[in-house]
């Protein structure tokens, strides 16, 4: 016969046990929501000041090329949130309906953060890269065109980290490695095989 | 007891099974043992029938290609086709009806799967091999691949001598009245007695059964006794010991004497090159197209030009032969210990034409030999040279042919970590449909042109080695 103890601190073992799971789905989709939400307000802000020019390297899948294209644009002191913009003013161009080198809708970067003068990480968002095109030159061209965009406006930058979302990522999607620091000369030297 | 504790008693027993059970479950497992090799495919159970995805079953068997329209799904295995209509039992191989499935074919994703309790009626129409399907045990005898063994009690002194048609290793546990031996890996089945009962003073009897995925031999024994492997593996001796065991249950082989060193076996070629298939299993790679994976490509492609170098003498090996996932590290480990002097990673895009070479962005280490250490990521460094050579190789062969090709480096894992001369390629259609790259025409002639570029390197790279 079970005492009636006995089910009382079953009951209640139940009862933590589905309180302390309800709770950790709560707090896995506040995580998310506040890991996933919008950072197009953040880049829309504008910034005073005389229009300074900004070199951005753009892929295109029909020659397998890398060209880098002026800009002019105001842009902030800060060199990691310089390094952002320019970031998402190449995103937007594969944004557009006819480019070269598509991304899924919602690419875009959230943050760049300097290390040292020489050493950036990248926070690109997860809408970029779980819609990316799998395949390595696909890969290769949107990951090497971010790299080359970044060095134009850092130019002391050497190495650059990729983070999706805040987290390290294995590969952009399933074939490009994003588990290590990019060497900046190396990618220079691959880009400038291309066409 | 009162009526509500037994009620609550029995909620939570349920519970607390449901949750063992859920933590328990794996997914079920066919062994398939073919005269080429012994794989293990997934069985499905949808609606409650068991399954088995066909190109699981029979990629690793031959030359396998398939095509499916959504609805209808045709395979050609080793130059015959086979068809089959989705959610209908009727199947055609070459051009001919044979006897209903058991069991509706089901094609999801692209993939075909047929009733578990058709594979012995399908397997010789299709693949042209017998097939024996024991499906209490789930091992699958494709050919004439069963090993049956014969036992034979002799005396003075009393021993028990089992004897195989072929090499086994099983795994020995000596008990105190027990002795049991396992078959993982050998298609070893009964002669069909089960339990065999001798009344000897040192051997009371012997029972084999098929357990799931394996096999396992039992002699019950009345005296302490040891194992010897003889033959180059083709008998098992269990004999009566002079000297008492001392107090032992259960003890792992420790009477198994060492093989004789007389009769080594013979050693296995070394091969020139690995081959990896990328992505497989849970790893789909890319979508080409809504049927076709790039896991499924890149592995086709690889048994083509398997058969391409060996046709012109160069040893191979595969990281993977069937539907099967392997970690980064695990490729990478597999080239490194395979002594093989050229490793080529094979994957496949719908993006862009023809074939693209890819070697490591690693930097080159000023002075690093290949004898001093390097980290794990950056173990490429002193064999870019080779890299470049090879890939240099297959560049200017593919062009020779006529196929677009480009060069370029690229972080990829895991040739960071590869410690030989390592490559990775990505296969384009050359015109606008994926589905060319699965055509046997353009996987040819790609096969091809790698084939005799690899060829071409042979004493360059060994030299180098």
């Amino acid at each position: 016969m079970i005492s009636r103890k006995l089910q009382l601190i079953v009951a209640f073992l139940v009862l933590a046990i589905l309180a302390m799971g309800f709770y950790l789905v709560h707090l896995k989709h506040k995580a998310e929501s506040i890991a996933v939400g919008p950072v197009a307000q953040a880049l829309a802000a504008p910034f005073s000041g005389p229009p300074e020019q900004m070199t951005l390297f753009v892929a295109s899948d029909e020659d397998y090329s890398m060209r880098p294209i002026g800009i002019s644009s105001p842009l902030p002191s800060d060199p990691g949130e310089r390094g952002r913009l320019a970031l998402h003013a190449l995103i937007l161009r594969y944004l557009e309906p006819d480019s070269h080198h598509p991304l899924g809708p919602g690419a875009d970067v959230r943050d760049v953060y300097l290390l040292d003068p020489a050493s950036a990480v990248v926070n690109l968002n997860g809408e970029l890269a779980n819609s990316h095109r799998s395949g390595i030159e696909v890969e290769q061209l949107t990951i090497f065109s971010l790299v080359l965009t970044l060095k134009a406006q850092l130019p002391q930058l050497n190495r650059v980290r990729f983070l999706v979302d805040g987290k390290t990522r294995d590969t952009l999607a399933g074939h490009l490695d994003l588990t290590a620091w990019m060497d900046v000369a190396l990618v220079s030297d691959a880009a400038g095989e291309l066409k | 007891m009162p009526p509500e504790h037994s009620n609550f008693a029995r909620i939570t027993t349920l519970l607390l099974f449901l949750l063992a059970v859920g933590f328990a479950a794996e997914p079920r497992k066919i062994t398939v043992y073919a005269p080429r090799a012994n794989y293990q495919i997934d069985i499905l159970a949808p609606g409650g029938v068991d399954y088995v995805g066909l190109t699981d079953l029979l990629e690793p068997l031959g030359r396998l290609e398939s095509r499916s329209d959504g609805r209808k799904l045709s395979f050609i295995f080793n130059g015959a086709e086979t068809d089959f209509e989705a959610n209908t039992r009727q199947v055609r191989t070459r051009g001919n009806p044979v006897p209903d499935l058991p069991a509706n074919f089901l094609l999801l994703n692209g993939r075909g799967y047929v009733p578990v309790a058709s594979i012995v009626q399908l397997l010789p129409r299709i693949a042209n091999q017998a097939a024996e399907f024991h499906s209490a045990s789930r091992r699958l005898f494709v050919g004439s691949t069963q090993l049956h063994f014969t036992a034979e009690l002799r005396h003075a002194p009393s021993r028990l001598v089992l004897t195989f048609p072929a090499p086994v290793n099983p795994s020995v546990v000596v008990e105190k009245s027990r002795v049991r031996l396992s078959f993982r890996r050998e298609p070893v089945v009964g002669n069909g007695t089960g339990a065999v009962s001798y009344g000897d003073p040192f051997l009371a009897g012997t029972s084999f059964t098929e357990t799931p995925n394996g096999a396992e031999f039992i002699a019950n024994i009345l005296q302490p006794a040891t194992v010897v492997i003889g033959d180059a593996g083709r008998t098992v001796t269990i004999s009566a010991q002079a000297a008492p065991v001392p107090s032992a249950v259960p003890q792992p082989l420790p009477n198994v004497q060492p093989r004789p060193p007389a009769t080594p076996p013979p050693p296995r070629p070394r091969p020139f090159v690995i081959l990896d298939a990328a992505h497989g299993g849970d790893d789909p790679g890319a979508a080409l197209s809504p049927t076709l994976l790039e896991k499924t490509v890149n592995l086709a492609l690889a048994r083509r030009l398997q058969k391409e170098l060996e046709a012109r003498g160069i040893s191979v090996v595969l990281t993977r032969t069937a539907d099967n996932s392997l970690s980064l590290d695990q490729r990478a480990i597999s080239a490194n210990t395979s002594h093989a002097a050229l490793y080529v990673a094979i994957h496949a895009s719908t993006s862009g034409h023809g074939v693209r070479l890819y070697t490591s962005m690693v930097a080159l280490q000023s002075g690093q030999s290949r004898r001093s250490f390097s980290p794990w990521e950056l173990a490429q460094s002193p064999y870019l040279q080779q890299s470049s050579l090879a890939a240099a190789a297959l560049a200017a062969q593919c062009a020779a042919d006529g196929l677009p090709v480009r060069r370029s480096t690229a972080p990829l894992r895991p040739l960071n970590s590869v410690t030989l001369a390592a490559i990775a390629l990505e296969v384009a259609p050359l015109g606008s449909s994926p589905d060319e790259l699965a055509t046997s025409e353009y996987q040819q002639s790609i096969a091809t042109s790698l084939a005799s570029a690899i060829a071409s390197l042979r004493g360059k790279l060994e030299e180098a080695q």
